[in-house]
């Protein structure tokens, strides 16, 4: 009979890289990862806030440092610290690699 | 200046600092009041004294749009409710 | 709890409470619990005209969540013992 084609031989590569940290961990691990990190913090308003994320709590509530608001892509105010109330955040997102 | 040096472990921690101190607080609502900290609590009710109070009021009918027309109120010792807080920042130590 | 000790030092004084839909009342802070909820008498609104229906209220309880302000007798109130009692109930938080 004929023959069918053979299964192409196993290739010894290496194994597939992990995929990079960041997108593996669970929320928490993210939020973790970014603390001391340059940080986006998007409110529910639309205001964003840039800065080094200090700490954060359970209600997300967020202490940055050096924080920049941005509203519509133009800074409208700048805060050595400043405490987010949590429940206006809408997302936090890391500004560089984490 | 080192974001590690400042001894901040939550965020509460920075409205601790501020206590007798003058902060800023954004509120919801377009307002923002500055005022001297003297109680907080965990939903960010504020009792403050020495308050100024401004209220942005945007005038979309009769000027170019960007216009914001603003009103100042001073109060002597206010309560501030803790829902409309947005933004409590303490006065910049450098 | 904190605030709410403060409101209960200044019953039977006069305070301004500013409603979220931007009604203020001035009257004596009859009492107050854990919710902030209000109770005031003697009450007065700041701008009757535009608040008409308001006029012949005597009395009146207010929910908490409607309160964005009150205007407190400065007088009354020790803002160190405040300062104080806030900075020992944040550290009782933490060790929870």
């Amino acid at each position: 009979m004929d023959e069918t084609t053979p299964p192409p031989p196993p290739e010894e590569h290496s194994p597939p890289p992990p995929p990079p940290q960041s997108h593996t961990g669970s929320p928490t691990d993210f939020l973790k990862g970014v603390v001391g990190k340059r940080v986006i913090v998007r409110l529910t308003s639309g205001v964003d806030y840039q800065g080094i994320l200090s700490c954060l709590d359970g209600y997300m509530n967020i202490a940055l440092e050096q924080t920049e608001e941005h509203v519509n892509g133009a800074i409208t105010n700048r805060y050595g610290d400043a405490f987010i109330r949590g429940n206006n955040v809408l997302y936090i997102s890391a500004a560089e690699t984490i | 200046m080192d974001p590690s040096a400042t001894g901040i472990q939550e965020p509460f921690d920075l409205i601790r600092l501020s206590l007798s101190e003058r902060v800023f607080v954004k509120l919801r609502g377009d307002r923002e009041v500055t005022g001297i900290l003297h109680a907080y609590d965990g939903h960010m009710n504020l009792i403050l004294s020495d308050v100024e109070e401004t209220i942005m009021i945007v005038d979309t009918e009769n000027a170019p749009d960007g216009t914001v027309n603003v009103a100042k109120r001073k109060m002597e010792m206010l309560f501030v409710r803790g829902d409309g807080v947005i933004l409590v920042s303490p006065p910049s130590r450098a | 709890m904190l605030i709410f000790s403060v409101f209960k030092t200044l019953t039977d004084q006069q305070v301004t409470v500013e409603l979220k839909n931007d009604l203020s009342i001035t009257g004596i802070l009859k009492s107050v619990d854990q919710f902030l909820n209000i109770r005031l008498d003697n009450i007065k609104v700041l701008d009757e005209g535009r608040h008409p229906h308001m006029m012949a209220v005597k009395n009146c309880f207010i929910r908490g969540s409607v309160v964005r302000y009150v205007q407190l007798p400065s007088e009354h109130v020790d803002t160190q013992l405040l300062e104080d009692a806030t900075r020992r109930e944040a550290l009782s938080q933490v060790k929870r």
